[in-house]
């Protein structure tokens, strides 16, 4: 009987581990600020599935693009990456730090839809 | 709110930026040629060592006679026109925007500090205010545009101040911080606000006269 128990509790307890884990993918609602050391603003509010439903974006790359040698590739999509793996805090060149590479991707492309925030506030809500 | 940010912090920055530094020129370039036209021999007795004398010590606190016997005005004046230049060209959400317009960025302040440095402005221009409305010397040479010149300067720090803690509707509130720092940028040449233009010119003049013409100090 204590066998069994053991194996439930495990069982419900890596379940519970999974669906959380997967919950909080589907769940995203801020942009991750993990790879600042001091952030000065609240990270972005950006509820990942809500935006992109509105928004009638299908398109992955469309945010999660890939540039190679300075050149977008077409096709392509860097989902599986994290941001900071490319964009650091720097910057360099013709690659823009990491909190421009965040600005320009989201207020970038709701200047040119004329629709989302574009305000330091709206986004860094306090 | 997207056309109304777009266009106060677009065309109308542009305008004011035109004006500010437009402005400025015409102001300091017609100064000078109304001295050469009407009171040539200044020139006879500006000196550099004289002049620098002069700014070197007026902006330095409590280093003028002046300075020592209103100590309560030489800090406030000191810490409102530090943190009124300052704060608003080392911000870091103002460094950002420069940053994505024209990919110029330089060293910016702590928010928190910047902050403080905000309410310390805001202090300040109360504490001008009040100066103006109860000091009899004061009260005597203030005109109108006095108190419309000290709403300009406060206004973008007052509605800064807002924006940065979100109070009330965002917004709303942030466009008129663009708003009001248009409107400053663009009043600093045509208004008293040119004593950020002229008064290194005031003090090197009058150091000059002082030093070379009456032989004394003017600190």
């Amino acid at each position: 009987m204590r066998n069994v128990t053991l194996i439930a509790l495990s069982l419900l307890i890596g379940i519970v581990l999974a669906l959380t884990t997967a919950w909080s993918q589907d769940d995203m609602t801020v942009v991750d600020n993990a790879a600042f050391d001091n952030p000065q603003r609240t990270p972005s509010v950006f509820v990942h599935d809500e935006h992109n439903e509105m928004a009638e974006i299908d398109d992955c790359a469309k945010c999660h693009h890939l540039y190679e040698d300075g050149k977008l590739v077409e096709d392509e999509s860097s989902e599986d990456q994290s941001c900071s793996e490319c964009h650091d805090l720097e910057g360099s060149g013709d690659q823009p730090s990491l909190v421009k590479a965040f600005h320009t991707n989201c207020k970038g492309c709701h200047q040119e839809q004329k629709k989302g925030p574009i305000m330091c506030g709206e986004c860094h809500i306090k | 709110m997207h056309s109304f940010y777009n266009f106060v912090s677009g065309p109308l920055a542009w305008i004011a930026f035109i004006l500010f530094f437009g402005g400025s020129t015409y102001r300091i370039v017609r100064m000078l040629m109304l001295v050469n036209e009407k009171e040539k021999f200044i020139f006879t007795y500006m000196s550099w060592r004289y002049s620098l004398r002069s700014i070197f010590h007026w902006i330095i606190p409590f280093a003028t006679v002046n300075w020592r016997r209103q100590p309560v005005l030489t800090v406030v004046t000191f810490a409102f026109h530090i943190c009124l230049m300052a704060t608003p060209i080392f911000l870091l959400s103002h460094v950002v925007l420069w940053d994505e317009a024209f990919s110029i960025s330089w060293w910016t302040l702590p928010d928190a500090m910047a902050d403080v440095m905000t309410v310390i402005v805001i202090l300040g221009a109360v504490y001008f205010l009040v100066r103006r409305l109860t000091l009899p010397e004061v009260k005597f040479v203030t005109s109108g545009s006095d108190f419309v010149i000290l709403a300009i300067v406060a206004a973008p720090f007052v509605t800064g101040f807002f924006a940065y803690h979100q109070w009330l509707s965002y917004p709303l509130i942030m466009c008129l911080h663009v708003l009001a720092g248009d409107i400053m940028l663009a009043a600093i040449p045509f208004t008293r606000l040119s004593h950020m233009l002229f008064s290194p010119f005031t003090r090197a003049y009058m150091g000059s006269e002082f030093g070379k013409v009456r032989h004394a100090r003017d600190w």
